[in-house]
């Protein structure tokens, strides 16, 4: 059945967890949209959040962090770093204004699989029922700053500045 | 574009007396310790060549103490001069350094992370009521529509701490916290008109990084924000890239920056910058109970963990 819009996803995953989830996913034949790119680092401890900017950037409409469960971390604690990075940098992405519908983070352990594919299939849809993301793509096409400001209440603000 | 100025209230003259005590205290202590070799090399602040105006200065000589000064034109955080960055400075020796009560929860910060020890520094802590915001033109009082920002909302007039505190603090004047209000109207927007304020904002941007050269906390050798291969943020200024500029720069002072606000003073774009910088500290302190420059701690609160973290936002 085909969609008006196919939403671009980028899953960031440890190697030592989720990628090993979703690889069971694969090999145990269970469907899952195709709509995912997965993207594998040695922990999620290594996922920088520039990695994140830069796919809203580059086109993604969302984006899934996942690693191994807390106390799995094949690092001893990479993933207990990552979660509080994650959580400070979800703050400051709301506090710029993006829409956190669109960043998800999960535990996806090596046995989790069907986890794997719920995520997956949860994500498309809600990316898919959200539309494009074009924020950071429409920036991107944009020159200096023209000076107009349509917004009165955006106006007062600017003027206390 | 800024439209502060324009907007003429009663003014409240902050009395600065005390800054004529402080400067008197700042030198013979300089003096003191360049004599006795305590120290090798004393960072301070001197007159500038516009009346009024002060620059920073670093001076080893005990009969350049007179040159010393402290006035509300002492803007600069001059923690900035002790980090392991500032090669030229370090290799002079021992050093003493004037600070600012907000300068000095810098320097904890820096201590934190090992960029100097205590026992290397000697800080001469002055009681400050204020300084000038930026733009303002030498030699005005201090009143509050030229104090700065940062100011307004001080907690730190008194920098405990120091090895020596000089100065007296006048009585202060009741001043409405500014940057507190600008931040509760923006936490109560809709995510997408902050976006457009912050895009309005950063679309400004020409990318002179001063924000970054003024920071003590942006001290390292190579920003990731300046290599090309593989490129993390895009150098030229426009929009997109300063937008990821700003947050990269925000999420690499969060948990770190002591909230100086030198960032936003030296923009040339008036960009407030220390919203952000505001953001993140808040959400810290909320998530993690930690606020940045009390102590000098070794672990910051994105370089530890707890096991019992919160973690409502993963699946």
């Amino acid at each position: 059945m085909p969609h008006d819009f196919e939403p671009k996803i980028v899953a960031f995953v440890c190697t030592w967890c989720t990628y090993a989830g979703a690889d069971l996913a694969g090999t145990s034949r269970m469907l899952y949209p195709s709509n995912v790119r997965v993207v594998k680092f040695p922990c999620t401890g290594r996922i920088d959040p520039v990695f994140i900017l830069k796919a809203f950037q580059k086109g993604a409409d969302g984006i899934l962090v996942s690693g191994c469960h807390p106390g799995d971390c094949h690092y001893m604690a990479g993933n207990f770093h990552a979660r509080r990075r994650f959580a400070v940098f979800r703050k400051l992405l709301e506090f710029i204004g993006v829409d956190l519908n669109r960043l998800e983070f999960s535990w996806v352990s090596a046995a989790e699989g069907g986890k794997w594919v719920e995520i997956i299939t949860q994500m498309t849809e809600k990316i898919r029922a959200m539309g494009p993301l074009t924020q950071f793509t429409d920036l991107a096409d944009e020159e200096q700053w023209s000076g107009a400001l349509g917004n009165p209440e955006l106006k007062a603000v600017y003027d206390q500045v | 574009m800024n439209k502060s100025s324009e907007k003429t209230k009663s003014t409240v003259t902050i009395d600065t007396s005390g800054y004529e005590v402080a400067t008197q205290e700042i030198r013979s202590e300089a003096k003191r310790l360049l004599t006795e070799k305590i120290v090798d090399a004393v960072v301070g602040y001197q007159g500038g060549r516009r009346g009024g105006s002060a620059v920073p200065v670093v001076i080893t000589d005990p009969d350049q103490a007179e040159k010393l000064v402290f006035s509300a034109a002492c803007v600069n955080n001059l923690s900035i001069y002790l980090t392991k960055a500032k090669k030229e400075i370090r290799a002079k020796g021992k050093l003493a350094v004037v600070a600012k009560g907000c300068d000095l929860r810098a320097l904890a910060g820096l201590m934190g992370e090992s960029q100097f020890k205590r026992e290397e520094v000697v800080i001469i802590g002055v009681t400050c009521a204020g300084v000038h915001r930026a733009g303002t033109q030498p030699g005005q009082p201090l009143t509050d529509s030229t104090i700065a920002k940062k100011c307004r909302e001080c907690s730190v007039h008194i920098p405990e701490g120091s090895d020596l505190i000089v100065g007296k603090l006048p009585p202060l004047p009741n001043l409405s916290p500014t940057e507190k209000e600008l931040m509760e109207k923006l936490d109560a927007m809709t995510p997408a008109l902050r976006w457009e304020f912050w895009k309005e904002q950063f679309t400004r941007c020409i990318r002179c990084l001063a924000c970054r050269q003024v920071c003590p906390f942006c001290y390292c050798e190579q920003c990731l924000c300046d290599r090309g291969r593989p490129q993390a943020v895009d150098t030229s200024p426009r929009p997109s890239g300063n937008m990821g500029w700003h947050i990269v720069r925000a999420m690499h002072l969060a948990g770190r920056c002591a909230g100086c606000a030198e960032c936003e003073r030296v923009c040339p774009m008036d960009i407030p910058l220390n919203l952000l910088n505001r953001k993140m500290a808040e959400e810290l302190k909320e998530l993690y109970h930690y606020e940045a420059g009390l102590k000098p701690v070794e672990k910051g609160p994105l370089t530890s963990y707890d096991e019992k973290d919160d973690q409502s936002f993963i699946k």
